[in-house]
């Protein structure tokens, strides 16, 4: 295994309002657990905001972690061994694990020979470049500084890298501004794999191109696997490139993992309800399909939803998926003023994360429409009780958790629609 | 069916330090009423530059070599703008633009608009949502809003409890003469919006029509609408201009509220008050979309307006523009990607070092591509499928120098000598499908 990553986390402090109170944070990567096996290709794919290319940078160790692992080129049997030791609370072995392993206990050197064996191309080639360098330099770079190679056999090794992303030679003396996208990004390619890495991130490395040079990188980065035997970690929003590339497919939404499993199968048939509609919305040539069009947008990741992360925007959310009493109260709002026109001194006041007083309506009306709203408005479903009150009715919700990964149907789930299921 | 807009032989050549480029090289199309033409290339196909030039945006370097825009009942956008022969000057280039404006000036953003693919830099970021949309209306259709305004002042609650028994007994027709002849012609827009709104109880339609009466205006606003209403000229008082604009546009962002419910944006009242970066691209497209159609212009050129955007938020987009074709929009889509043109247009052009090399339906040109670039264009489509994809050899030509004959000689695998030589028309096959190869007809 190239890659080994346990729980990792990342969340970036963001300013909090006069700098008074507690500081905020983005939770762009919350808890994630990835495996890239050498000589694979992984796919790693979700919509823009779900921390696909944090998760990408914290691999390759441009972002320092706030928590979690990293193991790096692991045989398999001390992998299983960390496992077990994980699940038994074994911190001795663990640590003794960690401490071969770890990317993150690393000396300043060993980092730097580390680092030769990571490789990485970002999604925008013309930003990844540097204008003021020729293409010999730009791809020499990685080389001369990790100490891989130097002075002629680097140089050597510039005009065989040009061969084999399909440049002609004299190119090693352009700059980056008379390139075309894609010869910018078989530049950025030759580059990332100078230093023969174990590792290569791709973020994104077609989608800024057209699809007829997305197919040649494509094709090319197909190549290069084969030859160097690496994981490649593809990042990328596009599902149909993820499915036609990877043998791996890792789904993320909103900073966590919601499926995960072989390529083929996750996106042929999908099974999380978000992977589904996401499936669902992939545009293919000559297919009609039934679209399940998402309300809303992705979350606000500082102000996580209570519970699942997809719960709000989920066509399929039940009871337990983590209502609160802000989101029902809101429905409600809407179904008492606007659709039902109750009477205009309705008011609904929140009592705790799950309970809710409404006044102004009597319990045995609320019942009604609450019972005739049950299918069409998800929230309402996680109303438990209702018990007549003072001057209204009072609410009490079913308490909602998080869902965590399980497996389920040959992958991995997060979702508590298959917990109860398997249960 | 009629021809809404027809190009014909489209030559624009730009003049940079660098030299001359051919970005246009005769484009021949023709958009019906109520069609979705898909319109599709490699970037650098001349794509935007041919929804521009329709638009009549051209830079002041760019130089109209010849060719037609018709566009319904308007005639030749562009006769002013065409070049004789000559040299380019740049100083001749302002000049031509600027008549061009001026002549574009009450059919741009009225009967013809654009969507932008970057919806964050076609907003303003200093102005409110309500703003930017009503703005639109206020240049274009200030009567409008005056004759909005007025009738809800004009009418009493009476007329709208005789309005709403209209509505229920459903007999629009009747509606429309009610209000025409009390003079409230006005009301109508206003009124079918609110009743069309879905997930809203009877009950609170009635309230909010009723509402809508006895609006109060003060005897200076009600003389400044009264004189939007009967086209007199604005009168040059100092801080006059002023006031009118921001009463009319007021009055826009009422419409502008109705506009974004019409396009499923929730809470349309907030939105209005708020600025571009508080909303989310998805949103920001809709805000964009809705200026576009705001004065239900005749064409609607829509310049990839779903590429910035992620998949989920990309099918809520194409939704729309389905639903806007359903109500009889003309829609020139400007997409690299096939995929989201086979799904949304009925016809699709495809571009090359720009002209169009092949023009059909849909369903032909995705199931039977006939020219060898479109060919070769979906075989680089990634589907979810086991099928190999490849690449186009070669690169998109230098529009600099562009090769003799047929542009796409260097990369075809089916190149003939003729090919080098000559440039192949667009020829007609069997019906609808248009396509411009040595290969096919017997135009060698």
């Amino acid at each position: 295994m190239i890659i080994a990553a346990y729980n990792l986390k990342k969340y970036f402090p963001v300013g909090s309002p006069l700098g008074l109170g507690r500081t905020l944070e983005v939770k762009a990567v919350d808890g994630v657990s990835i495996k890239i096996p050498a000589d694979e290709i992984v796919g790693l794919v979700g919509e823009s905001g779900s921390g696909k290319s944090t998760l990408g940078r914290l691999i390759t160790l441009l972002t320092k972690p706030t928590s979690g692992e990293i193991l790096f080129d692991v045989p398999e049997g001390v992998l299983a061994e960390y496992e077990q030791a994980l699940e038994s609370g074994d911190a001795d072995r663990r640590k003794a694990i960690e401490h071969d392993y770890s990317l993150l206990h690393m000396s300043w050197s060993g980092l730097k020979r580390v680092r030769r064996s990571l490789g990485m191309v970002f999604q925008d080639p013309t930003a990844s470049l540097d204008p003021r360098m020729t293409v010999k330099d730009i791809i020499m770079e990685p080389m001369v500084e990790t100490g891989h190679m130097n002075g002629e056999a680097a140089r050597e090794r510039v005009f065989e890298l040009l061969r084999k992303v399909k440049l002609p030679e004299y190119f090693a003396y352009r700059y980056p501004h008379e390139l075309s996208g894609g010869q910018k990004q078989r530049v950025a390619l030759a580059r990332a794999i100078s230093t023969d890495p174990k590792l290569l991130v791709l973020d994104e490395p077609t989608s800024a191109l057209d699809v007829s040079v997305q197919a040649q990188i494509l094709a090319l980065i197909k190549e290069i696997k084969q030859e160097l035997r690496s994981g490649v970690l593809l990042i990328t929003h596009n599902i149909s490139v993820a499915y036609y590339m990877s043998n791996h497919i890792y789904v993320m939404y909103a900073g966590k993992m919601v499926e995960t499993g072989q390529a083929k199968r996750v996106i042929k048939e999908p099974k999380h309800p978000y992977t589904v509609s996401l499936m669902s919305a992939v545009p293919v040539i000559n297919v009609k399909k039934e679209r399940i069009i998402l309300r809303g947008e992705a979350p606000n990741l500082i102000f996580l939803p209570y519970g699942c992360r997809f719960h709000p925007r989920c066509p399929m959310a039940f009871e337990i998926c983590g209502w609160t009493s802000d989101e029902v109260k809101e429905d409600l709002q809407y179904l008492l003023e606007e659709k039902y026109y109750v009477d205009e001194h309705t008011q609904i006041t929140v009592d705790g994360r799950f309970a809710l007083k409404i006044f102004g309506v009597s319990p045995e009306r609320l019942k009604a429409i609450i019972e005739a709203e049950r299918e069409s408005v998800a929230s309402l479903r996680a109303v438990k009780e209702m018990l007549p009150a003072e001057g209204g009715a009072a609410v009490r919700l079913y308490q909602g958790f998080e869902p965590t990964l399980k497996s389920y149907d040959g992958r991995q789930i997060s979702c508590l629609l298959f917990e109860t299921q398997s249960k | 069916m009629s021809e809404l807009l027809t190009v014909r032989d489209l030559r624009l050549e730009f003049y940079t330090r660098r030299g001359m480029y051919k970005v246009l090289n005769g484009v021949n199309l023709s958009l019906r009423k109520g069609e979705v033409l898909g319109l599709a290339g490699e970037s650098g196909s001349g794509k935007s530059t041919l929804g521009l030039t329709i638009m009549g945006l051209v830079a002041d370097n760019a130089k109209i070599v010849g060719g037609d825009v018709i566009f319904a009942e308007h005639g030749n956008l562009i006769t002013n703008a065409v070049w004789p022969d000559g040299k380019y000057v740049a100083k001749r280039g302002r000049k031509i633009i600027k008549r061009l404006n001026s002549q574009l000036l009450h059919i741009r953003g009225k009967e013809m608009t654009m969507v932008f693919q970057d919806s964050m830099t076609s907003l303003n970021p200093l102005l409110k949502i309500g703003y930017q949309i009503g703005e639109v209306i206020y240049y274009h259709n200030p009567r409008l809003l005056a004759e909005r305004a007025l009738a809800r002042n004009r009418a009493t609650r009476e007329d709208m409890r005789e309005v709403v028994m209209l509505l229920k007994t459903r007999e629009e027709r009747d509606l429309t003469r009610f209000l025409n002849e009390k003079g409230l012609g006005g009301l109508y827009e206003q009124i079918n919006s609110i009743w069309q709104r879905p997930g809203m109880s009877e009950v609170k339609k009635e309230r909010a029509i009723l509402s809508l009466a006895g609006q109060r205006l003060s005897g200076f606003e009600k003389s400044v609408l009264e004189a939007v209403r009967d086209n007199k000229p604005v009168t040059n008082v100092p801080l006059y201009r002023g006031y009118r604009k921001r009463l009319l546009i007021r009055e826009g962002v009422r419409k502008a509220v109705e506009l974004l419910s019409d396009l499923s944006v929730p809470h349309p009242e907030k939105v209005v008050d708020m600025y571009p970066h508080e909303l989310s691209g998805g949103m920001r497209q809709r805000v964009v979309i809705a200026i576009a159609l705001a004065n239900n212009p005749k064409l609607v050129i829509m310049d990839e307006p779903t590429s910035a955007l992620d998949v989920t938020i990309q099918a809520q987009v194409l939704e729309l523009v389905k639903r806007l074709k359903s109500k009889g929009s003309s829609i020139v889509f400007i997409s690299h990607d096939l995929s989201v043109l086979a799904e949304v247009s009925d016809r699709i052009a495809i571009m090359y070092a720009g002209s169009i090399v092949e023009l059909g339906e849909t369903y032909d040109i995705v199931n039977e591509p006939k020219h060898p670039y479109t060919v070769a264009l979906l075989g680089a489509v990634p589907t979810l499928t086991e099928k190999e994809i490849r690449g186009i050899e070669g690169e998109i030509p230098d529009l600099k120098n562009l090769p003799s004959g047929c542009a796409f000689h260097p990369r075809c695998p089916y190149v003939m000598d003729v090919c080098k030589k000559l440039k192949p028309d667009l020829i007609t096959l069997g019906g609808k499908r248009q396509v411009a190869c040595f290969l096919f007809g017997d135009s060698k």
